[in-house]
């Protein structure tokens, strides 16, 4: 009986809050509209301009493009992060971690999505006790080599096998030499997510906690998402590729330039393979770096894992992942292409 | 003292909620969602709205257990991370583009794209092509009869009247062209297949036009000198199609 009167109280304290909630929002969006319908017609010359469109449209198409991956990136780390015990990590991986990271490596071809889905995953088994070398080759090799990435390297570059194989050992490659490198030189401090251990208060196992992580999770990498979709947008609109053409001749420039153009433009790496079969006029070596930089380094990346792993990490390791995945598309890209 | 536990209405579940309903109503409920992104994603989107909706149900229609009501503040010790239950700061970014896609969704990449970017036709090397399908005039897109006129040493458009859809672009030069916008796997990437047309008064950029005529030789195939060019003897207004961008 009480529970019953309670309830109802609940539902009316509801309702009187969403009703309170629809009248300050219904008075504030006529005030909009209002200064709106009389400052409007200058303001929306401006925006409605078609630049402002295109820009309002990539950037959205980023967003929405890659919720779906982000989506699944969180449901995979809040399932790991509230079902899976730590000790089946430890006994998977090697205990070394020089050892686990080539391991670690080549797990990322079980992860069948684009970039937005491996941080949210490197994170939770960094909580879980995961070395952080390992979970962040994995970081760096699951967008590049899964197989739905690589059947899609095919398809852009038909006839062209030796393509897909560079591709697939220059970012194994880089994703290893990140792992390891960080096992050398790495510095704790510089991940405040896993200096503080696993499990926080909310960090329940179960359903209670898979939900409240994975809403967290969900909405915390969504809001970087957005910022880089932003930045993605406004290169796209700044940057016309046709550009581009000019900066063919030299090998070495070119090289640098699309690992460049892949850091701004931010094309999801199932993509990336299309956008690298069009810029004809580049040395294959180039186009590689292209692809082996993508899924590595990109402005939306860079934002998600300074909002997952802190800035100051995220500003080192980017910065430390392009010098490395550059030198090992080009030494793959000599070898093989 | 024990404090009763309460249905509330939570920033996450509001969040939640519009991300959710942004994408039902480009998915589900219309077929907005082909400006941005490719057909097959669909599915998935359906899906993440669908989850995403019932999460955010869950969040405002359950219950707080009395225990966790105090640190929902926007303010606590923590820096970040480990309190689930706090809204990131960072989340609000997600109303941009959820209510730019609930109140006005932007619109397709046109002419302003096509303009910026370089007519591209991915390098296929001189051949010859299969035998174009019967008809007359044929439909072909506008990739497939872009790669025949510059790769195609069997001119296997000799002779064959086409039609063409697209929107209609400006160029610098006074020539116009019909374009289409390919899109490989959302809008940032898109690239322009562009086929100027001579013989007929440009409409306004932007139109959507189905073009009729014949192939239009500028130089042998394999070279930079051959452009996919038409000779139009008709430019019919039509309406945007569903799915504006060409499927490759």
């Amino acid at each position: 009986m009480d529970g019953l009167r309670r309830g109802v109280g609940d539902g009316v304290r509801v309702a009187v809050r969403a009703l309170v909630y629809a009248v300050v929002g219904g008075v504030s969006l006529l005030a909009v509209v209002t200064v709106g319908s009389v400052l409007g017609p200058m303001v929306v010359l401006d925006l409605a301009t078609p630049a402002m469109a295109a820009w309002w449209t990539v950037f959205t198409a980023v967003a929405v493009q890659g919720i779906p991956f982000l989506l699944l990136g969180t449901v995979v780390s809040a399932a790991i992060g509230a079902f899976v015990p730590e000790r089946v990590f430890k006994r998977v991986l090697p205990r070394n971690p020089v050892l686990a990271v080539p391991v670690a490596g080549a797990a990322g071809v079980v992860l069948p999505g684009c970039e937005c889905a491996s941080v949210p995953v490197a994170d939770s088994l960094m909580r879980r006790g995961v070395a952080p070398a390992a979970a962040l080759a994995f970081l760096l090799s699951a967008p590049a080599v899964n197989p739905v990435v690589l059947v899609a390297t095919s398809i852009a570059f038909p006839g062209d096998p030796a393509m897909v194989g560079a591709r697939l050992v220059a970012s194994l490659a880089a994703a290893v030499v990140m792992g390891w490198l960080w096992v050398r030189f790495g510095k704790e401090e510089w991940l405040p997510s896993v200096r503080r251990g696993g499990g926080g208060p909310a960090a329940a196992g179960g359903w209670r906690g898979f939900r409240d992580g994975l809403q967290h999770d969900f909405l915390h990498a969504g809001g970087f998402l957005v910022l880089g979709a932003a930045a993605a947008a406004t290169f796209n609109i700044l940057v016309p590729r046709s550009l581009l053409d000019v900066f063919t001749g030299s090998p070495w420039l070119s090289v640098l330039l699309l690992a460049v153009l892949a850091v701004v433009l931010c094309v999801c790496s199932e993509a990336d393979a299309f956008v690298a079969a069009s810029l004809t006029g580049f040395s294959p070596t180039a186009r590689l770096a292209f692809m082996v930089v993508g899924p590595m380094v990109d402005l939306k990346l860079v934002a998600l894992q300074a909002g997952t792993f802190g800035r100051a990490f995220a500003v080192r390791f980017s910065s430390a992942t392009w010098v490395v995945a550059v030198l090992s598309s080009v030494l793959v890209g000599g070898w093989l292409l | 003292m024990s404090r009763r536990p309460r249905v509330r209405l939570r920033p996450q579940g509001v969040l939640l909620l519009l991300c959710g309903a942004a994408l039902l109503r480009i998915a589900l409920f219309g077929e907005l969602y082909l400006r941005y992104v490719k057909e097959g994603l669909r599915p998935y989107l359906v899906a993440s709205g669908a989850a995403l909706v019932a999460l955010a149900l869950l969040n405002l229609l359950t219950r707080t257990a009395p225990h966790d009501e105090h640190d929902h503040d926007e303010h606590d010790q923590d820096e970040h991370g480990h309190d689930h239950t706090r809204t990131p700061r960072i989340a609000w970014l997600l109303t941009a583009p959820a209510l730019a896609l609930l109140l006005f969704p932007p619109p397709a990449l046109g002419s302003y794209s096509a303009e910026r970017e370089e007519a591209r036709v991915a390098a296929q090397g001189a051949g010859t092509f299969p035998e174009l399908p019967a008809g007359d005039p044929v439909d072909l897109t506008l990739g497939a009869f872009a790669s025949r006129a510059q790769w195609d040493t069997g001119a296997s458009l000799a002779g064959r009247t086409v039609r063409l859809t697209g929107f209609v672009t400006h160029s610098d030069d006074g020539t116009w062209s019909v374009a289409r916008l390919l899109v490989t796997c959302c809008a940032a990437d898109a690239q322009a297949l562009k086929v100027e047309v001579r013989g007929e008064t440009p409409p306004p950029a932007d139109t959507w036009v189905t073009v009729t005529g014949t192939w239009h030789p500028t130089g042998t195939p394999g070279t930079p000198a051959a452009r996919p060019v038409l000779d139009a003897t008709s430019v019919k207004r039509t309406t945007t199609p569903t799915d504006p961008y060409e499927k490759r």
